[in-house]
């Protein structure tokens, strides 16, 4: 009886966990297919001298590595991608909350607004980074044809190494607004309106709501649009690829780790070494997502 | 739950980071099964050649990378199906950049195209690597391809160990263009075979005025300072594969190509499309350009009106880089025997004289050259085949595209004047020699 039991509920344990599996199944070989096996591949290659075409790889143990710490590219790579993550993230995240606080409020023409900030996201990178080349062109470029008039001279934004991470930062800030802003906009809703209406008897300003109210309720949304759109940076390529050539003198000022990875691995068939400079790429995302995860603690309010 | 959700969310982007990027390390596992495949191909690939007399319909697929050609070729490919009513001929046209990258997936992949063109820069690894189809035997037993009628050069790039694995489909030169309207204002002579570096030197001078340069001297190899290098004596790679950028002679070429940056006689240039907008709006009076981009120039109208193009000056001799593509058949084609006739046809004196005719290109065929003289009547085109008694082969080895790239970047600072040019070009030479020695 007692035996008779156990296995009925076995079977039906079976029976949710098989269902389970296969409501799962799709993510799961997804996951899989495309990304825990590309990186394990990826690690797998980065010990590796490519040969070409995918064929007689050579195993050289950590030598790409070293070399990679050793190669004063790699880490201009790195500071760079860090500082166009530190331009692009904070500023972006700041001007979409503000951006979804006005679109959430009563505004008329609300979606025609909403819309607006997020075309840049639909629109192709490749196809919205040509129309800023030729914004930012030096000779023909609207930018420098507007400073003209008010008597600037005209101004190299791409081919400055001083200006060209900062130009590319502005239209990376651009195009992301309008995603982060949706998010947002998703969070605040959710924030139920009694919060507000308790405030407003007690007398409290609209800036006192933001802020008391508003921002920490909004935290769980506002941290993972920050870790995200961190992540999303870190991997900032096609913009910079449009923008930069090899042979432009800024190319050390604004190269980032997945472009030279692609230019490591793709131009100069190097699989091996384009791997490792990968691998410190997923390393250095881990580690500042590891950070994150652990400081959520302290500013985090789940309700 | 929230959190979790939060989470699971973090670590399935993290994920996602590397997938994006393992476009490369996705390649080396599925592709060692195509290890076998040249042994079993040939067998393969036997009974669909055969098949081909039933008279059932092949498409080839044929890639290109200059989007100028495809009109003209394919008029001759429209002229080779109406000859071979069983084969179809569907062109590609991908960019210069991208070609490459689609090829590098094509062959890892085992899906090259049929019939391809091949350049300088990256023959050694496909045929090294056995992605092309051998030539030899089918050029031995052709009656209309004899190598012979292409200049030897050519037919030398494509031939590695003894094994013919491209047919060359045309060269080209670079030739000195110059605004005829700007030369007249200045009052000044037009450029000729008698002109030498202080004839350009003097000539950008006067023509630099308030917002138009008097030259163009871009960062680029090609068409650009190469050029000077050979006109000087010098040299960008040795005959025992070392680098030439620290001969005294290439460094004298060099300072003498980049003071016209420093003297301000021609902006600083470092990207190829910044190169077109210039000299097709008007700001600069004279600049180097290849013969590939006739058709750019001749349909630009300020182009056709004001510019002319000359040989290019000389200094000790002159010279003219020199290169010229090649047709070349994927190991693996299902259909060798159709591929193999398209190549013939390409390459035959009829094809290479429809490809002169049409203006497509200056045919590497004997003789091909002249009828291409004819194709465009707006520019003095005669100079880029003048150019070929004196031109030279476009430098290059097994890692060329590595090496071209890493002299870029080590020379770009004495374009913008944060280095000197001797400095640059001796970590040039570093640079270069440093992955010269990835070859062996």
């Amino acid at each position: 009886m007692n035996r008779l039991a156990a296995k009925r509920i076995s079977r039906q344990t079976w029976g949710e966990w098989s269902w389970g599996w296969f409501l799962i199944a799709p993510t799961i070989i997804g996951l899989v297919v495309l990304n825990i096996i590309p990186i394990i591949q990826t690690a797998f290659l980065s010990l590796h001298k490519s040969g070409d075409f995918g064929r007689g790889n050579i195993y050289v143990g950590f030598d790409n590595y070293v070399k990679m710490f050793q190669d004063a590219q790699v880490w201009h790579a790195v500071g760079n991608t860090l500082l166009y993550a530190l331009l692009v993230v904070p500023t972006s995240i700041a001007l979409s909350l503000v951006v979804a606080v006005f679109l959430n409020g009563k505004i008329r023409g609300k979606s025609i607004y909403r819309t607006i900030y997020f075309i840049p996201m639909v629109a192709a990178p490749a196809a919205v980074t040509m129309v800023w080349r030729w914004l930012y062109n030096e000779h023909f470029g609207l930018i420098n044809y507007v400073l003209s008039r008010i008597g600037i001279n005209a101004v190299d934004w791409v081919g400055n190494p001083k200006l060209s991470l900062f130009s590319i930062a502005i239209i990376g800030i651009w195009s992301v607004i309008g995603y982060n802003m949706v998010l947002l906009l998703a969070g605040l809703q959710e924030i139920p309106k009694d919060y507000y209406e308790a405030s407003d008897i007690d007398g409290a300003s609209k800036m006192r709501q933001f802020f008391m109210i508003t921002l920490p309720l909004l935290s769980p949304t506002l941290f993972f649009v920050i870790v995200t759109s961190l992540i999303q940076a870190m991997q900032v390529f096609d913009v910079i690829y449009m923008m930069i050539d090899v042979m432009s003198p800024a190319y050390n000022n604004t190269v980032s780790l997945v472009y030279l990875f692609y230019n490591n691995s793709f131009k100069y068939s190097n699989k091996g070494y384009g791997s490792a400079i990968v691998m410190l790429l997923l390393l250095i995302i881990m580690v500042i997502t590891f950070i994150q995860m652990r400081a959520q603690k302290k500013w985090v309010n789940y309700m | 739950m929230k959190k979790q959700l939060t989470a699971a969310l973090t670590l399935g982007l993290i994920a996602s980071s590397l997938a994006a990027c393992s476009g490369g390390g996705n390649a080396t596992p599925s592709a060692s099964p195509a290890d076998s495949t040249p042994a079993t191909q040939t067998e393969a690939t036997a009974t669909p050649g055969n098949d081909s007399g039933s008279g059932e319909k092949v498409t080839l697929t044929y890639a290109i990378w200059d989007s100028n050609q495809e009109k003209g070729l394919r008029t001759i490919a429209d002229e080779f199906e109406a000859a071979n009513s069983d084969i179809k001929i569907n062109i590609e046209v991908t960019g210069w950049s991208e070609y490459w990258t689609m090829l590098e997936a094509g062959a890892t992949g085992g899906s090259l195209p049929d019939v391809f063109w091949m350049h300088s820069n990256e023959i050694y690894r496909y045929a090294s690597n056995g992605m092309l189809l051998d030539l030899n035997d089918k050029i031995a037993a052709s009656q209309a391809v004899k190598l012979e009628n292409f200049p030897e050069g050519l037919n030398q790039i494509y031939n590695f160990e003894g094994k013919q694995y491209a047919v060359p489909k045309d060269f080209d030169t670079i030739g000195l263009w110059y605004n005829k309207t700007m030369f007249d204002d200045a009052g000044l002579k037009y450029p000729d075979e008698s002109w030498t570096w202080d004839d350009l030197h003097s000539a950008a001078k006067a023509l630099t005025k308030d917002d138009v340069y008097g030259v163009l001297a871009p960062m680029h190899n090609q068409e650009g300072y190469y050029n000077f290098v050979y006109q000087n004596g010098g040299t960008i790679i040795t005959d025992d594969k070392r680098s030439g950028y620290d001969d005294p002679k290439t460094i004298e070429a060099l300072e003498f190509y980049i003071n016209l940056v420093k003297e301000g006689l021609s902006p600083a240039v470092f990207d190829d499309a910044g190169r077109g907008e210039l000299i097709k709006n008007g700001k600069v009076a004279m600049g180097f350009f290849g013969s590939w981009n006739l058709s750019g120039f001749t349909e630009n109208e300020y182009m056709a009106k004001n510019f002319d193009v000359a040989v290019l000056p000389k200094k000790e001799k002159q010279a003219s880089i020199y290169n010229g593509l090649g047709h070349a058949i994927a190991h693996n084609t299902k259909y060798p025997e159709q591929a193999w006739k398209f190549v013939e046809y390409l390459s035959s004196k009829e094809g290479q004289e429809r490809q002169a005719e049409l203006g497509v290109a200056i045919s590497a065929y004997k003789g091909a050259a002249d009828l291409w003289l004819n194709s465009n009547k707006t520019f003095n085109i005669k100079a880029f085949v003048d150019m070929v008694d004196y031109g030279v082969i476009r430098p290059y080895s097994n890692t060329t595209a590595t090496w071209e790239d890493k002299a870029y970047e080590a020379l770009a600072p004495a374009f913008t004047g944060k280095a000197t040019v001797e400095e640059a070009a001796k970590n040039a030479a570093k640079v270069m020699n440093e992955s010269l020695a990835q070859e062996k």
